[in-house]
């Protein structure tokens, strides 16, 4: 004898309704494990990208510091060989007018070239010509000029020029 | 109310819980955290990229000034060899004798040598084509003071102290580094 006329239905603990509020539940929790492993793994990549900039930034600055240190070596080195020929020039040019000056009858047999003092030696036929052909030009160039004459056998003189600078001129000059 | 139904509310009621908690303890945090090292991150780069600019602008300048000085950094760095030298200037001189000198002055940069030379003629002429000629050499010499020039017979003696600027140390103080 049939009490009910549809087929019984298996009865389940978990409904069907019970199931689908189930399944929401889990794909909002999914989705909130998602959220934060997504920031967790994003906050960790960033550290990792800030430590791999930091040293990359380290390295840039340290290889600047090189350069620049050697950009400044490299002027100074410049400089200094610049002020080297310079100064090879000048004296060059110092010494050429310096014999310059000295006139065909006065013979230099001895000079001595400092920073601040020319010594002369040689002969002169008189010490007019001496006097008037070299001793003026020295004068007007050195500040303190001392001349010493010895007569030798066929008239002529030997003579002995000292000249200097005063240290002033010296420093205006460097 | 069936139990079906008190079981929905029960754990909606559980979920929206763990929903909150999670969010204040947990998540919130970590973005608050995300947010701020990304800001921090694209301050770091925005960085990075001026230092890697100024390292461009500095490289650049660098290899500029290399080229402009290729010569003097190569005179700087080559050793001074006496012989070589004597061999490349002994045309000017008759005879062409250096002698080092261990210097008080010297600032640990360059070395100090005397020179002694004999030329030939009779006109200072050949001391100022060396001075012109030292001026193009390989090193970076400086001729100084006191110079003393002597007739000797039909020549003329000449005697002067040169600086040579080396930047490489000798063979004998690399040995000393070494010990």
């Amino acid at each position: 004898m049939k009490h009910s006329f549809i087929t019984p239905r298996p009865k389940r603990v978990i409904s069907g309704e019970l199931r689908l509020v189930l399944f929401f539940f889990i794909v909002t929790i999914l989705m909130l494990v998602g959220a934060y492993a997504f920031l967790w793994y994003k906050t960790y990549d960033f550290a990792h990208e800030r430590h791999s900039i930091a040293q990359k930034e380290a390295s840039l600055q340290a290889s600047i510091k090189e350069m620049q240190s050697q950009i400044k070596e490299i002027e100074s080195e410049a400089k200094l060989a610049e002020q080297v020929t310079t100064d090879n020039t000048v004296m060059k040019e110092s010494i050429r007018n310096l014999f310059d000056l000295v006139p065909e009858n006065i013979t230099l047999s001895r000079a001595e070239l400092d920073a601040k003092s020319l010594i002369l030696y040689g002969t002169t036929p008189n010490k007019d010509t001496y006097e008037y052909m070299l001793h003026a030009p020295l004068r007007s160039i050195f500040h303190r000029t001392y001349t010493s004459f010895y007569p030798i056998e066929n008239g002529w003189y030997r003579f002995v020029s000292s000249n200097y600078l005063d240290e002033e001129t010296i420093e205006e000059i460097q | 109310m069936s139990r079906q139904t008190l079981y929905v509310i029960i754990l909606s009621f559980v979920l929206l819980i763990a929903v909150i908690a999670f969010s204040f303890l947990m998540l919130i945090p970590k973005g608050k955290e995300y947010r701020s090292l990304r800001l921090e991150s694209k301050k770091e780069i925005q960085q990075l990229e001026l230092s890697q600019n100024r390292y461009d602008i500095t490289y650049n300048r660098l290899k500029e000034v290399q080229s402009q000085n290729r010569h003097t950094i190569t005179a700087f760095e080559t050793t001074f060899n006496p012989e070589r030298f004597e061999k490349l200037y002994k045309k000017e001189f008759q005879d062409l004798y250096l002698t080092e000198i261990t210097a008080s002055d010297t600032n640990g940069t360059f070395k100090v040598y005397e020179v002694n030379a004999t030329s030939k003629i009779t006109s200072p002429q050949s001391f100022y084509t060396f001075l012109e000629n030292i001026n193009k050499s390989d090193w970076i010499i400086g001729v100084n003071f006191p110079i003393l020039f002597e007739r000797d017979e039909n020549m003329i003696r000449s005697s002067f102290t040169m600086k040579v600027h080396n930047t490489t140390p000798s063979s004998d103080e690399k040995k000393s580094e070494k010990n």
